[in-house]
């Protein structure tokens, strides 16, 4: 027998065609693999790009330093500083004595204009008539003296500061006037007109849609988070309950088989559906009020708690059987050997599907519109009310509050509606993060 | 056969797992202070009958036991049986080291502690300490009691488990291939201990390995196919089986 008779393979340094077709495949597959990721960042990039670009201005507001009279005659008449007497002066009193104040300010500083009065009045927003006249009502001694005060100012004045608006978009547009953006230049340079941040974005309710630079997401903040407590707080016992329930207790038959089948469906269904059933269950049928947190917190709750479940009962599952054995081995009863053992096992991945669970609840829009939520709220919701009970005055949401203000006319509240989605990001990031912190702090090995 | 006391008496017992048979007509009488084996093949249901004894069948739901287990002559499958009672009574050992994820010392103390053995920290640590001796694990972990458990080797968890398993004061042991997970050395370790642990209890264990049940047990049982084939004093069993299927086994021919 010759050496070349046992030679069944051909070189090993020369690849066969089988092989290089193996190798080529692969080298495919790798490029598709890689193109989709690079083309989920870059839309992801995208997204936060445009976001940040648009909304990040929402956080700094141009505001107008006024020092004006604050005459007697014209806001206490009786000058008895009663405050019944004092509340039937409107704010349009209180916009022309804040308008002539800008008018007699711009005459002290030789700022002059062609403009006509009405149109220098239109600087400041009219917002800042309120804002006037609540300081007043709060504090009657200012009557009769010369205070110096901050305002906000129009909207588009406001876009100017962030480039929104430029004196060729002024010509065309009958809401601002270029003299105006004079003005605006020459109280910059007194340094009375500055842009700062803008903490009432934050606190503030929100405004109608004549006056964005006042509209705020606090009552959407607050409700958000009333939501999420009634979220917490009943779907995680519930959640987690019912999951160790079937995990751990229940027997395996057909009911529970048909459960379990239930619990994946309700995940998957549409969550506006459980916007109509909580319109049936907790407004028509249990007489809940509508837009409060507590009715929405509750119809999250119905979509929140399959999401909770899922996850939990296979976290529970993950828990190695031998534990189990050996808790049971030495006479636990079933109960210690869950809440001893298991649970503490297990409690790092329920936490996490709650919390990512909690994260979907926080963003969801749909079921929220249907109860009543997307309701114009410019008072902040009390916790509790004897007449409206826990949660029950009417509010509004983040993710409602961007869908809100997508849908206004008004160039500026673009604005506001990717700075409430940087907010509502940054809820959901400080929630992932506990997520993973928790995960990683109380992961155990066994 | 010796005639010393009787502890565990199986009389008819069946098993069923939904359809299948897994235990037929099983009588036995295991003595107190003895070490009893249980040899097969594998799937012969010697640890199916193993976990009737301590009614670890009752977390299957499709199993069903039918027939009598007596232990100190009261029937440990009466109605009136709580097995979490009966299961500190009887202690279990598993085929593979199954320590909690707690630390050295919460492992050994938590039998005594859910059983209400302890009433201070001070009976604690001595419940603890005499269980940690009875398992040959005190002088290894007594400098490591927070540490956790399963940070021990394969052969010193077991041991743990042991430990555990003595700590809630059972009149029978039962191991479940104790050995089966762990190496040669571990593995004589665990053979001494067994030895040891005859004088105060009842032990029953399963095993795969015929040389391991002809060192440590006084009695051997063989399980074929469900059956107890033959039962008997273990020189006996391995020196003249009377069973064509016992001397196939032990031969080596079947399993």
């Amino acid at each position: 027998m010759t050496a070349h008779s046992t030679k069944k393979h051909g070189s090993l340094l020369v690849k066969d065609a089988r092989t290089q077709r193996r190798n080529n495949a692969e080298l495919w597959f790798r490029a598709y693999g890689l193109t989709a990721v690079i083309v989920g960042i870059l839309a992801l990039v995208v997204l936060l790009v445009s976001i940040f670009s648009n909304g990040i201005s929402a956080f700094q507001q141009t505001k107008l330093m006024i020092t004006l009279e604050l005459p007697e005659a014209k806001l206490d008449q009786k000058g008895q500083r009663d405050l019944d007497v004092m509340k039937k002066v409107t704010t349009i009193a209180y916009s022309k004595i804040l308008g002539n104040g800008l008018i007699d300010q711009l005459d002290r500083l030789g700022i002059a204009t062609d403009l006509k009065d009405k149109d220098v009045r239109e600087i400041l927003s009219k917002e800042s008539a309120a804002t006037l006249r609540d300081v007043v009502l709060a504090d009657p001694s200012l009557i009769g003296t010369t205070v110096t005060m901050e305002f906000l100012v129009n909207g588009r004045i406001d876009g100017y500061f962030k480039g929104r608006v430029d004196r060729a978009s002024a010509e065309l547009d009958k809401n601002v006037k270029p003299g105006q953006l004079d003005i605006a230049d020459a109280l910059t340079e007194h340094g009375l007109m500055y842009t700062q941040f803008n903490l009432d974005f934050i606190l503030a309710p929100d405004a109608s849609d004549q006056r964005p630079e006042a509209a705020g997401l606090g009552v959407a903040i607050l409700g958000s988070i009333y939501m999420m407590l009634v979220v917490l707080f009943v779907a995680l016992p519930v959640g987690v309950a019912a999951s160790i329930y079937l995990e751990e207790f229940a027997p395996k038959n057909r009911l529970t088989d048909v459960i379990e089948v239930n619990i994946s469906n309700l995940a998957a269904v549409p969550s506006i559906v459980y916007g109509i059933l909580g319109l049936a269950i907790f407004i028509n049928m249990a007489q809940f009020n509508q837009s409060s947190p507590l009715v929405g917190g509750l119809v999250l709750t119905l979509m929140t708690l399959p999401r909770i479940i899922i996850p939990a009962r296979a976290a529970l599952k993950s828990v190695p059987p031998s534990i189990r054995d050996a808790a049971l081995g030495v006479g636990a009863s079933r109960m210690q050997t869950v809440f001893h053992h298991v649970l503490p096992l297990a409690a790092p991945g329920i936490l996490t599907g709650v919390i990512i669970g909690l994260g979907q609840a926080l963003g969801e829009t749909a079921p929220l519109l249907l109860i009543g939520m997307v309701a114009f709220v410019r008072e902040y919701p009390a916790a509790f009310t004897a007449d409206a009970g826990l949660f029950g005055e009417a509010s509004t949401a983040l993710p409602v509050q961007v869908f809100n203000w997508t849908q206004r006319a008004d160039p500026a509240f673009v604005e506001r509606a990717s700075g409430a989605i940087i907010v509502l990001l940054v809820f959901l990031l400080i929630m992932n993060a506990l997520a993973i912190f928790l995960r990683r702090r109380y992961e155990r090995r066994w | 056969m010796t005639d010393l006391p009787i502890k565990i008496s199986a009389r008819n017992v069946d098993v069923f797992y939904g359809a299948i048979h897994a235990i037929k007509s099983v009588n036995v009488e295991i003595a107190d202070k003895m070490v009893t084996s249980f040899i097969g093949p594998s799937g012969c249901g010697k640890s199916t009958f193993l976990r009737c004894i301590n009614r670890m069948n009752d977390t299957i739901d499709v199993c069903r036991v039918t027939g009598d287990i007596l232990i100190d002559a009261e029937d440990i499958y009466d109605r009136r049986v709580d097995p979490v009672q009966l299961r500190a009574k009887v202690g279990m050992v598993f085929q593979k080291p199954n320590p909690f994820p707690k630390s050295i010392y919460d492992n050994v103390a938590y039998g005594p502690k859910i059983h209400g053995m302890a009433r201070n920290k001070t009976d604690l640590d001595e419940i603890v300490e005499k269980s940690l001796r009875r398992a040959a694990l005190w002088d290894e972990a007594k400098d490591r009691l927070q540490e956790p458990g399963t940070g021990l080797s394969g052969g010193q968890q077991q041991r743990l488990c042991i430990a555990r398993a003595v700590a809630t004061e059972p009149e029978v042991l039962l191991m479940d291939e104790p050995c089966s997970a762990l190496d040669p050395i571990a593995t004589a370790q665990i053979e001494q201990l067994i030895d040891e642990l005859r004088s105060s209890y009842s032990v029953v264990i399963v095993t795969h390995s015929m040389a391991q049940a002809s060192r440590v047990s006084d009695r051997t049982a063989f399980f074929h196919l469900g059956e107890l084939v033959e039962y008997g004093d273990t020189s006996h069993i391995f020196t003249n089986p009377s069973d064509k299927r016992t001397e196939s086994y032990i031969t080596g021919r079947i399993g």
